[in-house]
């Protein structure tokens, strides 16, 4: 069973690394922010894979909780600053 | 000679007239202005009293439910479930629930609040079901070499009437792959569509139907609103 | 000064957000000897709990909820709580912070006693952590300027 989530563990950090182009050459900050934020979704459910393979997922889920409700307010933040700035 | 001072007699006539005529729509327009505000002082009068009847009724109730709710978060989250750290719980969800305890369960009719948590737990495994098949389908379109999307823009009125139904109704919108809400005008949702079979499938309104029936909008007639009613009317007719 | 959002998704779902938030915090705060957290995680997310309330709603209801007044004074009790419980420690006749002679008001073993010590003193970093990231956030907010002054 572990060797089955780390094939999807890997899997997902091939996407975050396909999602890391539109990080870098995205055209405009909009494009940034919503490949960050994907970007974030896929960390957590990589967090929480880590936290299986160690037998300690009740560590991670605490873990991966903080980073999903940062992520969210950190979106809403930079969404108000940049609608602010126009 | 006598001319001159004919015409200057009749400047000044015409003079104080108009400032007699300003002086008349000056008094008129205060006039309506009074009566205005003391019409609008006793709407706002009215509202006043039949919002405080529902609020006295509804502040406990919200306490309560916000009570349980957070109490229920913190055994899930917490697995021990011994004495001091139980009491701990409820020590912290008294203090949050005392604070913001108007924040949870703002715009609820009072009363119905556990038929309205029991339906919304058994409205999601349906949404769980359609946001599988939606997966499905749009995996189809993606992968397929053509991709034979057609985007589109999509408005529509909606009947529900509260804000945590149209919150609900939005987010299951953009969780069904295929479809993302834009924006919300008043009553109109602006949903951009993939292709025209995810559109059709939300032209049909099943969405919006199980929507408004987990939050007892738009079809049903309830005792407990007669009877809240007779209890601010009361309480209007005490007033007045 | 920040007005509130007119987005109504926005705003139904950070102010249904907010309790659970809290709570969390006071979850992260409380287990801190067993799970990672402790102190000063619960006292950022805390802070951040109350940062969202104000760039949603504004600041005017923000103010109405918490008064600035209210936050600095939470943080001087954080500290209050952190410096008292080390000169109980003292006064009772051991080091600073050496919570083992806290036992004689608890009536509890040393262990229970350094365990309870700990969770006192992780509760009043938590309240100075929170006042400190509100305030910085309130200040910048509103470049000093408050209301009153601008009418």
């Amino acid at each position: 069973m572990n060797e089955f989530f780390v094939v999807v563990g890997l899997g997902l950090c091939l996407l975050v690394f396909l999602v890391l182009y539109r990080v870098i050459f995205g055209p405009g900050v909009f494009n940034r922010i919503a490949a960050v934020s994907a970007i974030g979704t896929k960390s957590l459910i990589i967090l929480l894979i880590f936290g299986y393979i160690y037998n300690r997922v009740e560590m991670f889920i605490d873990i991966s909780m903080v980073y999903a409700l940062l992520n969210f307010i950190g979106c809403i933040a930079a969404a108000k600053y940049l609608e602010m700035e126009r | 000679m006598e001319v001159t001072l004919f015409i200057h007699a009749a400047d000044d006539a015409f003079r104080i007239l108009e400032k007699a005529k300003e002086r008349a729509v000056g008094l008129l327009d205060t006039a309506t202005k009074l009566t205005s505000e003391t019409r609008w002082m006793e709407e706002k009068k009215v509202h006043a009293i039949l919002k405080g009847a529902q609020e006295t009724k509804s502040g406990f109730q919200n306490f309560v439910a916000t009570f349980l709710m957070l109490f229920g978060f913190w055994a899930l989250l917490s697995g021990k479930f011994d004495a001091f750290h139980l009491f701990l719980g409820v020590v912290c969800s008294l203090i949050i629930a005392y604070l913001s305890y108007d924040l949870l369960f703002a715009n609820v009719r009072v009363g119905d609040v556990r038929i309205i948590v029991q339906r919304f737990i058994g409205y999601i495994p349906w949404l769980i079901r359609e946001i599988v098949m939606s997966n499905f389908h749009v995996a189809y379109l993606a992968l397929s070499p053509k991709m034979p999307i057609d985007p589109k823009v999509i408005t529509f009125r909606t009947k529900l009437e509260s804000d945590i139904s149209w919150v609900t109704l939005a987010n299951s919108i953009t969780l069904t792959p295929g479809t993302i809400t834009m924006d919300i005008e008043g009553r109109e949702f602006m949903v951009h569509a993939l292709d025209g079979k995810v559109a059709d499938d939300l032209d049909t309104g099943e969405m919006e139907d199980r929507v408004a029936h987990i939050f007892m909008e738009a079809d049903h007639i309830y005792i407990q609103d007669v009877l809240d009613v007779s209890r601010v009317f009361a309480k209007l007719k005490r007033g007045m | 000064m920040i007005i509130s959002s007119d987005d109504i998704i926005i705003k139904t779902i950070a102010r249904i957000f907010v309790p659970f938030i809290q709570l969390f915090a006071l979850y992260v705060i409380m287990h801190g000897h067993y799970s990672p957290g402790g102190g000063f995680q619960g006292g950022v997310i805390l802070g951040a709990s109350l940062v969202l309330l104000l760039i949603t709603h504004g600041y005017e209801e923000m103010r109405r909820r918490v008064p600035e007044g209210a936050v600095i004074l939470l943080g001087s009790l954080g500290l209050l709580i952190y410096s008292g419980i080390g000169l109980t420690c003292l006064l009772l006749g051991g080091n600073y912070l050496d919570y083992s002679q806290l036992s004689v008001i608890l009536h509890v073993d040393p262990a229970h006693a350094r365990a309870m010590g700990i969770l006192g003193i992780e509760l009043g970093v938590a309240f100075a952590v929170m006042a400190a990231v509100c305030s910085i956030f309130f200040d910048i907010s509103t470049g000093g300027i408050l209301p009153e002054d601008e009418k």
